[in-house]
This record gives structure tokens, sequence and C-alpha cells, in this order.
């Protein structure tokens, strides 16, 4: 299990460190950083940045320089703000972890049961029906269900009963001007939750439904049958045991890639994460702000690819010798 | 020695026993009634959305500043925009941009996708090492935040939308190829093949990739809805196609400001 | 007067409009330190009819939504910029020696309450302002207003680093202060703008709590103290800013607990927030899909469309162009588009009828004339313009001459909805003309940053944003002022407008401290750009402020400081 473990993190970090580089590269030929400088027309401004910051280095040692400082803990400061990058990355950290998680359980436990229910049913009407939805889910674009998440759930229910304010808000994470409450932040968190939660369920429930088949007809699984286990407990315990382990790595993975990825939804519901803190510095072209955002998303991915794997080797213990 | 006459009617069983059976494909597809369903409302969509200009109610872009927005009526299906240009026309030519850019970028990534799953998979070894460390290099930052950073690079042009979905569509397909590839290298018709005497790029073309038409088929129908959605989501933030060019996305995403309105 | 660096910063848009978009913009918003106590104090026609006379509750809460959040605080500092952000926590908190304030027809600067009296000019040379502190305008933390925070307020802008516009002071030879209330500014050279001194971005800031201090580090996340009604009580980054009264103000106290900006990055989510009573207000883009939901009726709620504003979205041609530098094919152009059509179709849902005539937006309505209003649809006229300057239609039925077909481009931001749309009926109005017209759209980074200092642009529209009724136009049309390394690429006349004559006219406007030898200056000007017809005025946009019911008080829209420039007399109906 060590020896498996350093063994992908040696593989990991050539790819984080060319990705890195790569991105590095990217980000400086797209953007300059000195733009926001340049529109206040002060060319002494220009000159002393220039020198401060060392665009006039080569790419590496530029490279080289930034790198140094990301690691020692010094992340640089935003063009856009003139604040630190750190505490701007890490607390959009923070909320988009907060909408994640709760996105990643409430999407799980749905494709679990949406997925075990059509496999056990395979080729029945709700297996049609749910197929049907799931497909659905992935046509429907984030922003468009948002907003019609909005309306469905907020607004009109709100107008329909009269009431003083709607069941669940989406503006933020909290109501502002109050002091957070649990029960505010639930109103808050419930539509972007769903939001996010859609596409998720639509391509989970599937991969659990096709593992599910695999193991369903499975030698064990028929073995347990004609053993006489109940039906449920054989679905429940046996089938869906070895079904985790390949769940769990797509979970994995998706989740990774939403840290960075909730552009639409944060950006529907105002919400100040990862996604809005990209679009604002990209918009600003804040080259500070957004390599070690890429470089955080991308670690991150690695990262949690990784536990993913470690998991999967616990949950099956098949894979454990690799 | 002479061969044996060969019967036009017997299965083509050759030594591979993987060429493409399409009789075989297009009767089982048109015994999926879904499927065909499928088929038929795709292709009449191409077809209004090609054949626009003769299917269309009202010419492309045709502005009528006088009458302005209205809702639908028996002259405009769908109603008009701000400048009074018909709906339902300009959602017919929407269709045929945003089409013909979801089958390139479905068509060029899987393509790639393809090549370098098939050779990583087939030549093992380094070259597979590399190549896969490339797609983990893609799957490492979000594809909508790189896919926001190069059409700002790149500006927003259709056809830089259609390289930069190609460039970072192609990892998935990359994947499953090489895992069916993998498995299939070790099949014994490949290597009954290469005894014969077939070259590796032969056997790769003949024998490994007419195996991979279904998965290949699937990709390319998912890529093309994938894509269409990517391009409204771009749209939305502000990076899909502009005006004067309108797609599906960008329709879509103006629409959306208008929820909550009697419009909708 | 100065561009607007700040970027746009809602991604669906660049929607942000001008205080984001404005690249020319005049900014220089005003700040208002609460002249409530000012009975000339008027409103717009607007207001009169919504000054509610409810009786309005002390205390309370109101939660208005905020299109855009400020970089930073630090005012003065070149991260600043963010029009939202002056009115939200500047126009709110930053003492200022000129208001902007409606008087008569026009909007006119106007000594607030730190003034003890209007200062006194004198022409010079040296030209130099005296003026006199009310001795009982003070500090949140009660300590005075003083003569020296005035002068660490211009040394600040004068000698400092990274500074958003250092127009003015840059021309401050010496700043004395013969004693706490007095301080007398001398200047290099005649400065007719000098209103804008300690108004507009800048306003004064406090010498005891910043001298010898990082203003920068003290500033850009928000500060404690205050010199006008409100504090600034906590700004969450990405979530909202939140006012609560200044219990040392001087003046009238507000009339509210607590005022919370909260930040919306989505136009249709915004307003349903505000249609279900999560928030108390919004002051929309006028975007096309903003005007949609106004016109769809909110209930419960009311909308205020105030069309005298500082905005004018004009069409700017760039006269540099090989094509553009003649000038009969530019007023061809002017003859061949149909502003009223395009105005009627685009503005008129927010009640804008007829286009804008002049430079001049609204705003500075003391000084602009009529004069681009000879240019309408007429096409007689622009084949007459186009032959005699040796044009011919070709077969395609675009003019030609040698050989070369009358062919533009058009470049705006990406994103605009309302600007995408002109540019689209543009396009049909100038091909009925005999013009090619291709769209070329970038981003307002790109634009501003790029393709306006280089002039690679044929035609461009974007907004010119007046904060401050000063009426200097040097800056976008004085040939001085055309982008080139003579400047450092710092010009902003960026249509490259270079017409004889005008030069001398702008510069008295610039100058003149006599305020009838400026307008008689500012009036020849504006007749010369509309002679030459350097490039076409489409219209002035208005600004929109919805409330609803609930909070009474007059609220209105003032051009120069925005619509929370008298946020103290919000209240909620009792």
């Amino acid at each position: 299990m060590l020896r498996f473990t350093v063994r992908r993190l040696l593989y990991s970090l050539p790819v984080l460190l060319v990705g890195s580089f790569l991105l590095f590269w990217a980000v400086r030929t797209v953007f300059d950083p000195l733009l926001k400088l340049r529109a206040i027309r002060d060319p002494e401004v220009i000159a002393r940045e220039t020198e401060r910051l060392g665009l006039n280095d080569g790419i590496f040692t530029q490279y080289g320089r930034w790198l140094t400082g990301f690691l020692s803990g010094d992340w640089g400061v935003s063009s856009r703000t003139e604040g630190s990058v750190r505490p701007m990355i890490e607390s959009a950290l923070t909320v988009t972890l907060q909408l994640l998680v709760w996105g990643v359980v409430f999407a799980t436990i749905a494709a679990v049961l949406i997925g075990v229910w059509s496999a056990v049913r395979q080729y029945s009407f709700s297996d049609y029906a749910l197929t049907g939805l799931s497909y659905l889910g992935l046509a429907l674009p984030a922003f468009w269900f948002g907003l019609v998440l909005i309306q469905f759930l907020a607004v009109w229910p709100q107008q329909a009963f009269g009431w003083d304010k709607p069941a669940f808000f989406f503006i933020g994470l909290s109501s502002p001007g109050q002091d957070p409450s649990f029960i505010d932040t639930a109103r808050h968190m419930v539509l972007p939750v769903l939001t996010l939660t859609v596409g998720l369920v639509a391509v989970w429930s599937r991969f659990t439904r096709a593992s599910m088949l695999d193991a369903l007809s499975s030698d064990y699984v028929r073995t347990a049958r004609a053993k006489g286990v109940p039906r449920s407990r054989v679905v429940w315990n046996h089938a869906l045991r070895n079904a985790w382990g390949p769940l769990v790595t797509v979970v994995a993975l998706d989740s990774a890639l939403l840290i960075g990825g909730l552009l639409v939804t944060e950006q529907v519901f105002s919400i100040p994460g990862m996604g809005r803190l990209f679009l604002d510095s990209l918009l600003a072209g804040d080259v500070f702000v957004l390599l070690p955002w890429m470089v955080i998303t991308g670690a991150a991915v690695i990262i949690l690819n990784l536990l993913a794997d470690i998991a999967y080797g616990l949950l099956d213990p098949r894979v454990r010798v690799a | 020695m002479a061969s044996p006459e060969p019967s036009p009617t017997s299965a083509p069983a050759s030594a591979s026993g993987a060429t493409v059976k399409r009789p075989g494909f297009w009767r089982r597809f048109s015994r999926h009634r879904l499927a065909v369903l499928g088929a038929v409302i795709l292709a009449l969509l191409a077809i209004a959305c090609y054949g626009a200009a003769f299917v269309a109610p009202f010419p492309q872009d045709q502005q009528d500043l006088l009458l302005g927005p209205v809702p639908p009526s028996a002259e405009h299906w769908l109603g008009t925009d701000e400048l009074g240009r018909d709906y339902l026309s300009e959602i017919l030519y929407a269709g045929q941009l945003s089409l013909s850019l979801a089958i390139a970028v479905a068509l060029i990534s899987t393509a790639i996708g393809v090549f370098v799953g098939a050779v990583a998979g087939y030549r093992g070894g380094w070259v597979d090492d590399v190549f896969m460390r490339i797609t983990d290099l893609f799957l490492v930052v979000p594809a909508i935040a790189l896919l926001a950073l190069a059409l700002q690079g790149l500006g927003p042009s259709p056809v830089s939308i259609v390289i930069v979905l190609s460039l970072l569509g192609w990892t998935y397909i990359a994947r499953v190829v090489r895992g069916q590839v993998v498995s299939l290298r070790e099949r014994e018709f490949i290597d009954a093949a290469r005894v014969i005497g077939a070259t590796h790029q032969q056997v790769l073309m003949r024998h490994v990739l007419p195996n991979l038409s279904g998965v290949i088929a699937v990709n390319v129908a998912l890529a093309v809805a994938g894509a269409i959605i990517v391009e409204s989501t771009l749209s939305f933030l502000g990076f899909g196609v502009q005006p004067p060019q309108s797609s599906w996305g960008n329709m879509l995403s103006q629409a959306s400001g208008l929820i909550g309105t009697p419009k909708v | 007067m100065r561009p607007l660096p700040s970027q746009a910063r809602s991604p669906r848009s660049l929607r942000v409009w001008m205080a984001g978009l404005a690249a020319a913009a005049v900014v220089l918003a005003g700040c208002s330190s609460g002249t409530s106590s000012n009975p000339s104090t008027s409103s717009s026609p607007a207001t009169s009819a919504s000054a509610s006379t409810a009786a309005l509750q002390q205390g309370g809460t109101v939660v208005i939504g905020a299109e855009q959040e400020p970089d930073c605080m630090d005012w003065i500092a070149s991260c600043a910029g963010s029009i939202w952000g002056s009115y939200m926590a500047q126009v709110t908190t930053i003492p200022v020696v000129y208001n902007v304030r409606k008087q008569g027809n026009d909007w006119l600067p106007q000594i607030s309450s730190i003034m003890a009296s209007e200062p006194v000019v004198s022409a010079g040379p040296p030209q130099t302002v005296t003026y006199k502190l009310n001795p009982a305008a003070v500090w949140s933390d009660g300590q005075p207003i003083t003569s020296a925070d005035l002068k660490y307020t211009a040394l600040q802008i004068r000698d400092g680093k990274d500074i958003l516009d250092k127009t003015g002071y840059s021309d401050i030879k010496d700043i004395a202060t013969p004693d706490a209330q007095t301080a007398v500014v001398t200047f290099d050279k005649a400065y007719a703008a000098w209103k804008l001194l300690f108004s507009g971005s800048s306003g004064v800031l406090p010498s005891h709590l910043l001298e010898g201090k990082d203003r920068a580090a003290l500033m850009k996340d928000g500060y404690t103290w205050s010199g006008g009604p409100w504090v600034i009580e906590a700004w969450k980054k990405g979530e909202s800013i939140t006012l609560t009264p200044n219990a040392g103000y001087w003046g009238d106290k507000p009339k509210l607990d607590k005022v919370v900006f909260q930040f919306t990055a989505d136009t249709a989510a915004a307003f349903q927030a505000y249609k279900s009573g999560q928030l108390d207000a919004l002051y929309p883009t006028p975007q096309l899909d903003a005007i949609d939901q106004i016109k769809a009726g909110i209930p419960g709620s009311k909308i205020q469309v105030e069309p005298a504003s500082g905005n004018l979205e004009a069409l700017w041609m760039n006269n540099a162009q090989p094509l553009l530098k003649s000038v009969a094919v530019r007023q061809a152009l002017s003859y061949a588009i149909d502003r009223n059509a395009i105005v009627g179709r685009i503005y008129g849902p927010l009640d804008v009828k007829s286009p804008a005539q002049s430079f001049y937006p609204p705003l500075l309505s003391a000084f602009g004339g009529q004069d681009f209003s000879v240019y309408g649809l007429d096409l007689a006229k622009v084949v007459l313009l186009m032959t005699a300057d040796g044009w011919a239609k070709g077969a395609d039925g675009l003019w030609a001459k040698d050989g070369k077909p009358a062919t533009l481009t058009i470049t705006t931001m990406t994103g605009n909805k309302r600007r995408e749309l002109m540019e689209q009926v543009l396009q049909q109005q100038l091909k009925a003309a005999g013009f090619g017209l291709t769209i070329k759209n970038a981003s307002a980074g790109d634009i501003f940053g790029k393709i306006l200092p280089d002039g690679t642009f044929d035609i461009g529209i974007w907004t010119l944003v007046t904060t401050f009724p000063d009426p200097g136009l040097s800056f976008a049309f004085d040939s001085g002022n055309i982008p080139s390394d003579a400047n450092q690429f710092s010009g902003l006349n960026y249509s490259r407008t270079d017409v004889p004559g005008l030069n001398q006219v702008l510069a008295t406007v610039d100058t003149a401290t006599d305020p009838n030898i400026r307008l008689a200056a500012t009036q020849a000007g504006d007749k010369l750009i509309a002679q030459s017809a350097t490039s076409l005025p489409i219209a002035a946009i208005p600004n929109v402020l919805l409330t609803l019911d609930k909070i009474g008080g007059p609220t209105s829209i003032n051009p120069s400081e925005g619509p929370f420039w008298n946020l103290e007399q919000w209240g909620l109906v009792a």
C-alpha cells in the first residue's frame, strides 16, 4: 500500500510541475501582468513594476522565482485588489468546499439510490424513466437550471402562499446584517447545492447502475442468492460493496474538478467561491491570482485522486497487491 | 492452391473475425425504437437547420425596427427579438452554427482521443506512459477554467471555440480507447494477424479500431451533445459565440436574463 | 479628467456598464458628505413625485443589491476606480469640498457643509484658491476637519505613487495652511476646473490618522473612521459591505440603523431576489434584460428612471483611419445613420425618445449645445457628400474609391447586449447607405488596454462617463492628447480628433476662471466638433433606481454621486 502510494505520488509530481509551468507560460502569454497599471498611464510605474517583478527575465527564471515563492508560502499580491493572494484563495476555497461537501454527499446518496434501483429493476419502466431523467439532467446547462430552480422553488411558492420571504434564498450564503444561524445558512445552501447536484447525480447514478449490474451478474452474488441470502441483503451488502470501489474513484475525481469548476453555480447564486474568484481574476487579467488558483485546484485533483485510489484499495482487497 | 468459392452470403469470418458487420448493425439499430426515434429527430433538426434558407419563415437577420419585440403570433410563431427578428428563423440559423461547431468538436476530439488512446494502448511502455501523463495534465485543471482562459487568449470566435473544445475534450475517449486496446492487444486474433505478416499500422487500422466502433460512435454522439451544452455555458460566462453570430448557446444565455418576466 | 481604469468585473458581461467599462470616463465621482441640512438641495423631477411624505420610523436595516464590488477602498489609489465602490462607501464616508446638486435645471457644484464659505479664487498668475472650513465639521473621532487634512490629501495625490488620478493636483505648486480652518492652494498654471480638487474621486482624508503611516494599507480593506454620515462596519469580501451611522457626525444623522450592500453576480437572480424581498433596492445597469424585467412590472416597488445622467453613449470614429480621415466620409456616415430609430428601439423602453445632440451629457446640460441635430437620416446627402469626395458606388452597392470599397469595422465590449444590438442595426443602416460594416468586438480589457491606445479600430461604441459637472473636453478632443509616444500613450483622445482651431478653444475651457468666457468656449468647441463630425453622440443613458415600497424618504439618483448620495435620509415606512 505504501509503495503504491509513493509511486503514485512520484508519478503525480512531474505532472503537477510540468502542468504548472505550462500554465505559467500560458497565463503570461495571454495576459499582461501590468495591464491594470497601464490604464493609469504613468510610465514611471510601469518601469518600476517591470523591474520589481522581473518581467524582463527569461520565462524559466520567472517561473523558478514564482515557484520558490509559492512553495515558501509567498503567493504574491493580487494586481486587482492589491491584497495578498493567499487569504483570497483560502477564503474562496472554504466557501466552495462548504458547498461542495453538501453537494457531493447529497449527490452520492441520490446517485446510489437511483443507480441501485435501476440496476435491480433493469429494463423496467422506472429504469427507463430514471435513464431519461438523467439524460435530462445532463442536457440542462447549470445556469439555466439554477435560474429555473430559483423560479420554481423560491419565487413561485412565495407568491402562491404570500410569504414574506422565499423558503430558499439565492444570493450569497448567508443573510447579510444578521447573525449567522444554521437555518439561515441551510436556506441559502439548498438551491446552489441542488443546482450542482443534478449533473452529478445524472452521471454517478448511471455509473452506479453499470457497476451494480456487473456485480449482480457475478458468481458470488449468484452463489449468495443460491444459498438463500435474502435479496435485499444481497443487493445492499454483497453487490453494493463491490460496486463502491469504482464509484468512489469517480466521485473523488469529479468532486476534485468541481473545486474550481463551480463557476456557473457560484455566479448565478452570487457565492464568493473559487469559481467567482477565477472569473473576477480572469476578467481583470490578474495573473497573480490565476496561477496559484490553478496550481491549487490541480493539486486538489491529484490529491483526491490519490485518496480515491487508496480508498479503492481499502474497499476492494483485490487491488491491494498493485 | 485455389481457394474455395467464397459464398457471397456467408459472413466474412476472416482470420481476425473483427470486421464490422454493417447489415447486422443496421438491422439491430432499426430494431431499437428509441434509437430510431432519436436518429429521426436528429435528422429533422439537421435538415431544418442546414436547410434554414428554405425552411425558415424569414431570412436570416432580417430586422424590423418598427415592429420590435412581439410575443408569438401566427406570423411569428415564436415571436421576435428586440430588433424585430423572427425567433424561429434565428433559432434555425443559430442551429447551423451550433451543430457545425458541435460536430466539428466531436469529430476532432474523438479523432485525437482515438489516435492517442490506440497508440498508447497498443505500444505500451514509455509511449503509453508519456501519453497518459499528458492526458493527466489535462485532467488536472477544471476544463471550464482552461476553456475560459484559452478563449480569453484566443478571442471567442467559432474557430477558436472548436479548437479549444477539441483540444480539451479528447482525453476522455483517449482513456477509454486505451483501456479497450490494452485488453484487445492480448487477444488471439491480433496475434494471428501479426503472425500472417500484418504491420502494426495494419493491425491497428483493420483489426483493433473496427472493434472500437461502438465506443467511438457513442463518444461522438455524446461529444456533440456535450459541446452544445458547454458552448451555452461559455456563452453565459461571456466566452461563447459572439453576436452578430448566434448559436443556441448565446440565445439561451441571453434568454436567461429574462427569467421571471412574462416572456419566459 | 481621467479614464476609469477598472475592468468590467461581472463575467456575463462586461455588462457592468460604464463604471466598469468606461475608459474615456471623466470619472470623478462625487462625494456627498451630507448636505442634508442645506435647504437648497433640490431633487430631480423623478424624485419630487416619489419623495414620499409618509412618516419614517427611526432605525431598521435595508439590504441593497450591488452589481459590483470595489477592488479596494483606498480611493485615491489605482486599485480604486470602481464607481460602485464610490457610490457605496466613498460618498457615504469621505467628506468633500463640493457636492453636486441640482440647481434649477442643471447639476452644479455646490459647497458642502465642511465649508464655511465658498472658496475664493484669484486668477493670478499664479492662480490661488482659498478654502475656509466649517469649524463644526469633525471626523468620527471628534477631531475637527482642518486645513492640514486638505494639505495632506493634496500632497498624497500630487507626490504619491500608484495614484488613480492626479489631474489638477499635479498643477499644485504649494498649499499653505495659515490656520486650522484656512488653506490656500497655489497653482503652477491656470486651472479652471479647480472645483474638482477635494471633490470628485479624492475628497478629504484625515491627516491625523494617516500622516506618516501607510495610507494604502490602512484604507484598502476598509477603514473605521469617517467624515460622512456613515461608517463602514464591515466589508466581507465577495459578500457585502455594511454601513452603520457615524455617531460623531455633525450633520443630520441617518434614520436607518444599518445598510447592507450585498454583491450580486447575476442580473436575473438579482431581480428575482428583489422581487422576493431578499433585496430592498436595486440600481441595475439599464441593459436590455434589466429593462425587460422592469417593464414586466414589479409589484410593491417604486421605479425611478433618471434621464439626467452623466453617461453618454457615442459612436467614436477613428479620425486617423484612412477612410475616416476625410471629413466628408465622416459626415456622410453621420447622415447614413438613423439615430432616431436606434434610440427609439434600443433606449425607447427606458423612455429615451431622442438622440443626444452634443458630447455634453445631461449632467453637463448647462454647457452643451444642440449642434449634432443637423445629422439625421438623409441618404441624398450621403450621395452628395460621397460623390463630391470622389467616391462612386460599385456593383455590390458599396461606395468605392481608387478600387477600395468603403468598408469599416465596429468594435465594442463583448457581452454588452444593448451595444451588440446597436451594432447590428448600424450594420443594416450603413449597408443601405453603401457602407460595409464588420463587427469586431473585443474584451473591455483589450479595448481600453490595447485597441484604443494603439488606434487599431475604425469605429467604436463606448460610453463617456462624466461624474462631475465640469465642462473640460480637451482630454478627449485636443489633438495633443492623441495617444502617442510623445505622451507615452497616455492621451485619451482615442478618436484621434484633430480639428483646426479646436485645441485653442478647449484650452480656454481648461484655463479660464471666468464662467462666461468658459461657457462661450464650450459652446464654440461643441460646434466645431459637430461640424467636423469627428464622432457621433448616440444617446444619454438613463439611470434606474428600484426601491421596495417599504423604503421611504427622498430616494433619488444623483448623476454625479450616485443613488445613495442621500442615504442618510432613507428610512423604513412606519
